[in-house]
């Protein structure tokens, strides 16, 4: 029983404690930094260290350079020329040697005294860091696998009392308090820096550098190492000229290493919570403090994970009410005495970790209960399981470009991708992948969520081998002959009613054929953009073929209808209809010429931000007369739409790929229409015109809108809508994760006022027919504090409560309020198809509009002072 | 007129006070023993008395009169029917920090362009501490002679030298955000007026963008606040400067709140709300949690507007060190650290008075770290809060600061009498911070504009004096100059 040994543990940390500092001493100076750029991955085979690359060369935006770290978990024992029992008993002691000379005093007082050392190495380096761009050379790393000889550990267990204690949980403590003796020792937080532990746990490491994380992979020439869990950090730190790999993350625990965006308004009150528990943080951030706190509750208290989640990201408010009465009485216990060491403000935890005990690996994704952080959760599981969570959907997709390049089991899209609630009941806003032996050839993986829901997707739905050549199929000629028939619509409705019987070989075949069609004139290459663009757009049945991987060669096609185009060097007369630009080539922006009408931008070399961004180029060439464009290859590039002034009606912007933040913030009268997920900030101070998204949005979206059409396919993430004034209409289909329109005040809806139809459905994997959601909306906080506007939900099954509201009320759904609302569920319907008819269906029966939706307005109560109306 | 980068120097003209009865800190009497023989209109060289005709006099200008350390005229008078008393009013008058003294020599600058006749304090405050203990310490003799036309009192504001636009400021001074809605727009006009004329800024506040300021882009910032208020894409791009305000010192941690009585019909169609419902801006921008978040807040200014100069405001808690420097990180332009003595009518007393740093404190410790960081001349420091003073502004500066950001100063011009009723609604009884439809038409942008140039006259006239007296050429080399202050005659060491 290992509580038992937890005050035993806890007070044999004592004297390891600054016993020189007493009282309230500023010790708990913080460094500070803001968010960062995280992303991990967790893998069902082995991957190599070059995959984190290209997410953390993404992720530049989000760190300065200064601060950059990788840990991976799980090895191949080969690769350090030890056995797999070595590899799986031993601790890998890591030690970072920021002055060189320290080494023989660093083995001589803390590793031959206590440690067998069964292997030691020095990581391999580059020769010259500053060939890959680092301005500070990083510290030469020497490895140890060790144990703790059994004369020390027998010591250690009597003179700290924690006889009969588990013999391995003892000599994890005398690893993590000789680590703590060593940094103490050789790294001084205000002093000299000699040297300091990177990482101690089993089958695990972690590698800093004052440089970005992917300088890390390659100074230490880890780019063909080879590991299951990979995670990588972008640091933003923001003090001193000089820094040092110590303050970068991850951080670690014991068999864990965590990174972390955010920062926490509590880090005094959670270091008081760990030094009450003789816990000192050593390096001064709230990275260190998160993941010792997790160490505490996991390896002293031997919470399980989901307790330990629970005491980081409390269930709060209407979740909480939710709960069933046995959880909430544990989880009221857990918050009550751990309140003090929950970190309070914007974060989201990655953790890799060595599950030790039960063998398996594990990554964790944890968001705070307030979901203040950008975070997206991704899941593939074809021939190869991989979990992802990360910063940002293009995170995600760098990760899995990188993998498909090498090695075609992967894809380029995964096959979920969504957003945790925070603190919630429903999820509890943390997913775990776990990787275990199963005795085949890779490791078994399950994602599940805090409270050990199973989230996988449709087993029986296959991806597409791309590596096979593509053969002509049996009704080849057939096919062929409805192309010279079909208009584009009918012929997209032909494909998309076939694909469900199509194997992959027919459909790619089918691809092909069309791009040759698409090359042959401007009029077919318009119908095929608008046939593929309607198969990415739309939920079909898709047999047994999963839908991200009819959406890889959907993609595919499309860039190879778009790089098919002619440039702006050439002028054709009447068949030029369009006109390739990319960043190469972004010199020869001109006016359009003769027939000329879209550009399509390729966005895949322009930078996410600044003079470089494709969004610029876009504002000049609107400047210069185009008003129809495509773009598409993004990797996150940010603000598409932004700059280009008022009364922009008339202009259309089609944005494919992995669009960035920002999106259409400020565009006063053009259309955006973005073809899959959308990123976070979109909308923001929208003035008026279109935006359509098939798929999800991110955060705070249309904060402080003015006005607009806008329709959601998906979901959106947490405070949607937030202060927005004026008469923005917005027609969300999924749900949002909270704080919808907060404090929303735009008018009277029945007056030229603004809106939300919140339709709470979702679409199922296979078949392509929506489903209601469990709730239309899950979240405690539903048009609080609003003065205007209203809400409509689709909530026939009334799950919607007043508790939700603050400030709000129910109301009828009137005939009035209908005639509002129905010109956009039609246009709704003709974008998404999602028909206004079987949206009023109810359990089969077909409903009246006051029986399926509910109006949430605001209170009658609420107006302070009578004022003059207007003259 | 020095070199401040005007093309021609603003003009002073009289605008004296909008009521028959102003208030001063004397009040004269005269009798029925007098005799008109015009002896007071002679000897008194404030102007007080003047003659209309031949048996009559005009009602004594007596907030020009000096007071009884004068006394010319009641010692002069052959029929003794003079009396000079201190008006009792003047007790019920400002604080401890805007002392009567203060407003009133306000109000002398603002209607004459002129510094106020002796007597009538124009420096400090009384709230013995901070700037009312600290004095500018002037050498015996100048260590060079310098002419007044050789000073100069303008400033850079775009010290990255990238691509924005290169800004430069006529005077060290410039105008806080109100928005419209706080305050009414013959107070923004004459606001953005006086910017114009002095080369210089006003702000726009969280309240929108009124369309009669397009005249005054190229002087206006347009701030983007939490509540986005009235920003919109235009509001962004017809600027050259764009303010983020995270936080303002009065109230940290609180976001703007324009009362519902002030959310008139027409607030609330310039900012697209509901009108009489109070509105409050969330504390944090919901977008913003983090200095990564802040830069890509900033990276979105630049989409819209490429060469916008970004200035970040900020209050001043224990840390703001560290925000200042982040700001430089994420490419700010301005650092404008607001501390706490600042503060609209609308901020909560116990924000206002309880919460976060006095300027005086945050400026050397931001400039101070700057420099320590070695970036500190690649970014503007702007302070705010309780700038009252030609003597503040220049006491700001020899702290550390580039410049400052008045508000409280450009209310008291238009003759504020601080009687705080701008947080009660509607009713600021001297027509600024209100947009009741009848109070409002009490002045017009005219008077204030020119009340405004007035003040930044006199203000010039002093920093000039005071540079001469210094031997400094520019008000450049004042920055960071500790050693040129002293603290009720201590000497504060180091530079």
């Amino acid at each position: 029983m290992v509580n038992n040994f937890a005050e035993k543990v806890i007070n044999s940390r004592e004297r390891l404690k600054d016993d020189k500092v007493k009282g309230m001493p500023d010790r708990w100076q913080t460094e500070a930094e803001g968010g960062c750029g995280v992303v991990g991955f967790a893998c069902s085979v082995p991957v190599r260290g070059r995959h984190i690359f290209e997410p953390s060369i993404q992720m530049h935006n989000r760190g300065n350079g200064k601060g950059g770290g990788i840990a991976a978990v799980g090895f191949n024992p080969k690769h350090f020329g030890i056995s797999q029992e070595t590899l799986d008993d031993c601790y890998l002691i890591q030690i970072a040697l920021l002055d060189t000379e320290s080494r023989a005093e660093v083995e001589k007082d803390c590793i031959l005294p206590f440690m067998d050392v069964a292997h030691s190495s020095m990581i391999p380096t580059i020769d010259d860091y500053q060939e890959i761009g680092l301005e500070v050379k990083p510290p030469d790393v020497c490895q140890y696998f060790v144990r703790v000889k059994e004369d020390v550990l027998s010591r250690f267990i009597k003179e700290n009392n924690l006889t009969g204690m588990d013999l391995r949980k003892a000599e994890d403590e005398f690893i993590y308090q000789n680590t703590f003796k060593l940094n103490k020792q050789f790294y001084a937080s205000l002093g000299e820096k000699r040297a300091f532990v990177l990482s101690h746990g089993r089958n695990m490491i972690i590698l800093k550098v004052v440089g970005y994380a992917e300088q890390a992979v390659q100074y230490y020439q880890m780019e063909d190492f080879k590991a299951h869990v990979w995670i990588a950090h972008q640091r933003y730190p923001t003090r001193g000229r000089l820094w040092h790999p110590g303050g970068a993350h991850p951080f670690i625990g014991l068999n864990e290493a965590l990174v972390h965006n955010g920062d926490f308004a509590n880090y005094y009150s959670v270091s008081e919570y760990l030094y009450q528990r003789n816990i000192q943080p050593l390096f001064l951030t709230d990275t260190e403090v998160s993941v010792l706190v997790f160490d505490l509750l996991n390896r002293t208290y031997g919470y399980p994970l989901e307790y330990i989640i629970e005491a980081l990201a409390p269930t709060t408010e209407l979740d909480f009410d939710q709960l069933p009465a046995e959880k909430q009485q544990i989880y009221r216990h857990i918050q009550e005495i751990h309140v003090h060491g929950s970190p309070d403000g914007p974060w989201l935890f990655i953790i890799a970790r060595n599950d030790a005990e039960n063998k398996r690996f594990q990554l964790i994704g944890i968001t705070d209960t307030a979901m203040l952080r950008p975070q997206v959760f991704a899941l593939q599981e074809g021939e190869i399981k991989i979990g992802i969570v990360g910063s940002e959907k293009q995170a995600i997709d760098a990760i899995l470009n990188s993998l498909s390049k090498e090695d075609k089991r992967f894809h380029l899209i995964a096959d979920k991708y969504w957003n945790a609630r925070g603190g919630s009941h429903t999820d509890g806003g943390a997913f775990i992948f776990t990787l275990d032996e199963n005795g085949g050839e890779q490791k078994g993986f399950v994602c599940a969520d805090k409270f050990g829901r199973v989230i996988k997707t449709n087993e029986n739905q296959t991806h597409p081998d791309l590596s096979i050549s593509i053969q002509p199929p049996q009704q080849a000629q057939s096919i062929k002959e409805r192309f010279a028939v079909c208009s584009a619509m009918e012929l997209f409705e032909y494909l998309k009613n076939n694909l469900k019987e199509w194997d992959y070989n027919t459909f790619r075949w089918v691809c092909h054929e069309m791009v040759n069609i698409a090359n042959e004139n401007d009029g077919n290459k318009a119908n095929i953009i608008e046939i593929f663009t309607l198969l990415n757009d739309k939920r079909y049945d898709t047999g047994t073929k999963k839908r991200s991987g009819i959406l890889e060669i959907i993609k595919l096609t499309l860039h190879e209808v778009f790089e098919a185009t002619k440039d702006l060097s050439h002028s054709d007369g009447e068949n030029g209809k369009y006109k390739l630009i990319d960043f190469k080539r972004r010199n020869t922006l001109r006016a359009p010429r003769d027939n000329e009408q879209v550009l399509i931008i390729n966005a895949h070399d322009f930078t996410p931000e600044g003079e470089n961004c494709d969004s610029h180029l876009l504002v000049d060439a609107y400047n210069s007369g185009w008003k129809r464009f495509i773009c598409y290859g993004y990797l996150g590039q940010r603000f598409c739409g932004c700059g280009l002034g008022l009364n922009t009606q008339g202009v259309r912007i089609d944005v494919y790929d992995s669009s960035g933040d920002y999106l259409a913030s400020g565009i006063d009268g053009l259309e955006i229409f973005v073809h899959g997920n959308a990123q976070d900030q979109l909308g923001q101070i929208m003035k008026s015109g279109k935006l359509v998204i098939y798929g999800d949005a991110g955060q705070t979206f249309m904060y402080g809108a003015k006005g607009g059409s806008v329709y959601i396919l998906g979901n959106v993430a947490g405070r949607p809508m937030i202060n927005a004034v004026g008469k923005p209409r917005v027609v969300i289909n999924g749900t949002c994760l909270d704080f919808l329109a907060e404090s929303f005040m735009a008018g009277d809806p029945l007056n030229g006022g603004g809106f939300v139809i919140l339709n709470g459905i979702e679409f199922d994997e296979t078949q392509g027919k929506f489903v209601e959601q469990p709730t239309p909306y899950p979240g405690s906080n539903l048009f609080s504090l609003a003065s205007g506007g209203a809400i409509y939900a689709r909530d026939p099954h009334k799950k919607l409560v007043k508790a939700q509201l603050n400030g709000g009320e129910f109301a009828s759904v009137t005939h009035d309020d209908w005639q509002v609302m129905l010109p956009y569920l039609q246009e709704n319907e003709r974008l998404f198809g999602i028909s206004i008819e079987e949206l009023l269906v109810v359990d089969g029966v077909c409903k009246e509009p006051e029986e399926v939706y509910r109006k949430i307005t605001t209170s009658k109560k609420k107006v302070i002072v009578e004022v003059d109306e207007e003259d | 007129m020095s070199n401040n980068n005007l093309e021609s120097v603003p003009g002073v003209a009289p605008a004296p006070s909008r009521y028959r009865n102003q208030i001063s800190k004397y009040i004269i009497y005269r009798n029925d023993r007098c005799i008109n023989c015009s002896k007071c209109v002679e000897v008194c060289k404030a102007g007080v008395h003047q003659q209309i005709g031949a048996s009559s006099f005009s009602r004594p200008q007596e907030h020009k009169c000096i007071g009884v350390s004068c006394n010319a005229c009641v010692d002069q008078c052959p029929e003794k029917a003079l009396t000079v008393i201190i008006n009792p009013m003047i007790e019920m008058l400002g604080d401890y920090r805007w002392t009567s003294d203060l407003i009133l020599s306000t109000w002398y600058q603002a209607e004459t362009g002129k510094l106020p006749p002796d007597g009538l304090e124009y420096c400090i405050g009384n709230s013995g501490g901070g700037f009312d203990r600290l004095r500018i310490k002037f050498p015996e003799n100048p260590p060079i002679e310098l002419k007044s036309d050789e000073i100069s009192t303008s400033i850079p504001l775009n010290r990255r030298n990238d691509n924005a636009h290169r800004v430069e400021i006529g005077l060290p001074v410039y105008g806080g955000g109100m928005s419209y809605g706080s305050v009414g727009l013959s107070t923004i006009l004459g606001k953005a007026r006086a910017a114009k004329a002095w080369n210089t800024f006003t702000c726009t506040g969280e309240g929108g963008y009124h369309a009669t300021l397009y005249p005054y882009d190229d002087h206006v910032i347009t701030q983007v606040a939490t509540g986005l208020f009235g920003v919109r894409e235009d509001t962004i791009k017809r600027v050259k400067i764009v303010e983020f305000k995270y936080a303002q010192g009065a109230k940290p941690g609180l976001g703007g709140h324009l009362l519902g009585d002030k959310n008139t019909p027409d607030v609330a169609a310039m900012r697209e709300a509901v009108a009489g419902t109070a509105l409050f801006s969330p504390f944090p921008f919901h977008s913003v949690y983090s200095v990564e978040d802040h830069k890509k807040h900033v990276d979105w200014i630049k989409a819209m507007n490429p060469k916008a100069l970004v200035s970040v405001k900020v209050s001043t808690p224990t840390d703001v060190d560290m925000v200042a420097i982040g700001s430089y990180y994420a490419e700010a332009h301005i650092i404008h650290i607001d501390g706490s003595y600042g503060g609209t009518g609308a901020a909560p007393n116990i924000a206002k008075k309880n919460i976060a740093m006095p300027i005086e404190y945050a400026i050397p410790k931001v400039h101070n770290f700057l420099k320590a960081e070695g970036v500190r001349d690649k970014i503007t420091l702007i302070a705010s809060g309780g700038i009252r003073t030609a003597h503040d502004v220049v006491k700001a500066i020899a702290l550390g600061a580039d410049g400052v950001v008045i508000g409280t100063a450009e209310m008291v011009a238009l003759e504020c009498v601080r009687c705080a009723n701008c947080e009660s609604g509607r009713g600021c009884p001297r027509g600024i911070a209100t947009t009741d439809r009848e109070l409002t038409h009490q002045f017009d942008p005219e008077w204030s504009g020119q009340r405004l140039i007035n003040l930044l006259s006199s203000w010039h006239d002093q920093f000039v004096d005071i540079l001469k007296k210094l031997g400094m050429k520019s008000v450049q080399e004042l920055v960071g100059r500790h050693d040129c202050l002293e603290y009720e005659g201590v000497a504060i060491h180091g530079k």
